[in-house]
């Protein structure tokens, strides 16, 4: 029997432990400037566009929703101008309708008031007139009636009267 | 039916594993080399099919000796034979002599200066090395070409082995060394933990030796860690270790040799708890089919047979902790080593809250 049972077991080997540590150091080598070192920077570099265009989409939507919200109180702005203007329209409107009614019906009543006054001196030059006829036609009438009986002086007296009463 | 597939399949391989036992007990006077499976051979052993002898490189009297395999090297060389061969006659075989002992010797029975030879646990080692360059670098072409690097990452085989990836950057090496300094330990962690865990796997696989189980193996790992402890410390990492700061002086003087210790004993932890876990795995599936033979020297074959079963269910069930346990023991090997590494350089200046902001940065570019 093997007097120490598990020698072999604990032997640390030279030869072994040289090739070994020179392969691991020439591995570690390799590795770290062919595969570790571009996978890490590839991994590297995608998170940091990831992380990037995440923020970017961040900034975009806040820069979205100010926008809108400009837009919005741009918006608001506009239809109450608008709805100023439109009211102040209105009354314009309103205030021009007024004023020509006004016109119209002051043109109307002098126009009205003009012809009542022709009217009225017409009527007045044409009852003269016919003052005058009637009392030519009423002497006329009268002397033929009596022609001789009563001289002119006294008819005229006559007429006179008569035409006074008349009126 | 695949499961029941899989499962006759792992339970043939575990029988293959017991034939292969019960052939090597009559010729060893019924004892079977527990030790002997997990120790380190000058040969690959595919028994029952082949043995693939390797490679023997030895320094001697300031020359270096090449031979093809410990075979040639006996039939060719005057200088070196058989440890075994120095009393017993030599064993032929078609007409040339075959190694017993496997460890060389000078003729005068005297050890030659330095054993260069490559062992089954070297070539399993570099075995691991090579998977893991042929895994990631093509890996690491596809992130040139743009696949991963502007897009998502495409396909199982990226998917996977990026997940891993990240995992160490962003679990071990950030969460223990800092966002200032992880990513020039990163490389160094992620080899470490590739290496580690294909060496512990290459142990899983049918006529599979698992590098890992071997004490010089783990040396290295944890002298590399050391090491790189060591030459990237800072100045307060030093202070803390031979004048601790802010106790009274007589406890400095008697911290000193506990925090000098302590810088041994990680490494040395390290070492020996990768090693123990990857042997025991091993000695303790051997040891359970081992118990077959057992019965059958104690109760007779009828016996043995009658319970096999048991043990080869238990072993299977063994055999799957160790799958976990070699995941397990990458990590923690890995972590550790992070652990060691992150508690040297740390900076102390840099208070908690921005260490706390700081995690959330991105990380560094390597020039290249």
């Amino acid at each position: 029997m093997n007097p120490v049972f598990a020698q072999g077991l604990l032997d640390v080997d030279f030869g072994l432990f040289f090739w070994v540590l020179i392969t691991f150091l020439l591995f570690l080598f390799l590795l770290t400037k062919f595969a570790w070192k571009p996978i890490l920077n590839a991994l590297g570099e995608r998170e940091k566009a990831i992380k990037e265009s995440l923020e970017a989409a961040q900034q975009a939507k806040e820069e979205a929703m100010r926008i809108s919200q400009e837009n919005e109180k741009a918006l608001k702005q506009v239809e109450s101008i608008s709805l100023k203007l439109r009211k102040e329209a209105i009354e314009e409107a309103e205030a021009l309708r007024a004023d020509r009614t006004e016109k119209a019906k002051a043109e109307a009543e002098k126009l009205l008031e003009q012809a009542r006054s022709t009217i009225d001196q017409e009527k007045k030059k044409a009852l003269l007139e016919l003052r005058e006829e009637v009392a030519k036609l009423a002497i006329e009438a009268a002397s033929l009636i009596l022609e001789e009986e009563i001289d002119e002086k006294k008819n005229r007296k006559i007429v006179d009267r008569y035409i006074k009463e008349l009126s | 039916m695949k499961q029941f597939l899989r499962f006759l399949l792992l339970t043939l391989v575990f029988t293959a594993s017991v034939a292969v036992v019960s052939n090597a007990g009559p010729s060893s006077e019924n004892r079977i080399d527990l030790i002997g499976k997990v120790v380190d051979h000058y040969y690959l052993d595919f028994k029952p099919l082949a043995t693939v002898e390797l490679p023997r490189l030895i320094y001697d009297n300031g020359q270096f000796h090449f031979y093809r395999s410990t075979t040639s090297l006996l039939n060719k060389s005057d200088l070196f034979t058989d440890a075994a061969y120095l009393v017993d006659e030599p064993e032929r075989k078609d007409g040339l002599i075959k190694p017993a002992s496997y460890r060389v010797v000078r003729l005068d029975g005297t050890s030659p200066q330095f054993d260069f030879s490559i062992t089954s646990h070297l070539v399993y080692f570099w075995f691991a090395a090579l998977l893991t360059m042929l895994i990631f670098i093509p890996l690491s072409s596809r992130y040139r070409k743009g696949v991963g690097r502007s897009t998502e990452p495409r396909g199982a085989f990226q998917n996977i082995f990026e997940t891993l990836v990240v995992f160490i950057r962003d679990e071990i090496a950030l969460q223990t060394i800092g966002s200032r300094k992880y990513m020039m330990f990163t490389p160094y962690l992620l080899t470490v933990f590739f290496f580690i865990l294909f060496m512990n796997f290459f142990g899983l696989m049918p006529w599979g030796v698992s590098s890992t189980a071997d004490i010089t193996v783990t040396a290295v790992l944890a002298i590399m860690t050391f090491s790189i402890t060591q030459l990237f410390a800072t100045k307060e990492h030093w202070k803390h270790v031979f004048w601790f700061p802010g106790v009274p002086v007589p406890i400095k003087i008697i911290l000193l040799p506990v925090e000098f210790i302590g810088l041994f004993t990680k490494p040395f932890a390290l070492c020996i708890r990768l090693f123990a876990n990857m042997a025991s795995g091993k000695i303790l599936i051997m040891a359970i089919l081992g118990i077959i033979f057992i019965f059958s020297d104690l109760f007779g074959p009828g016996v043995a047979y009658g319970t096999s079963w048991v043990w080869v269910l238990l072993t299977l069930f063994i055999y799957l902790i160790k799958a976990l346990v070699s995941f397990i023991q990458a990590y923690v090997f890995t972590i550790l080593s992070a652990l060691f590494i992150g508690l040297a350089v740390e900076d102390h200046s840099e208070d908690d809250h921005s260490e706390e902001h700081a995690r959330y940065s991105l990380p560094t570019q390597y020039e290249q």
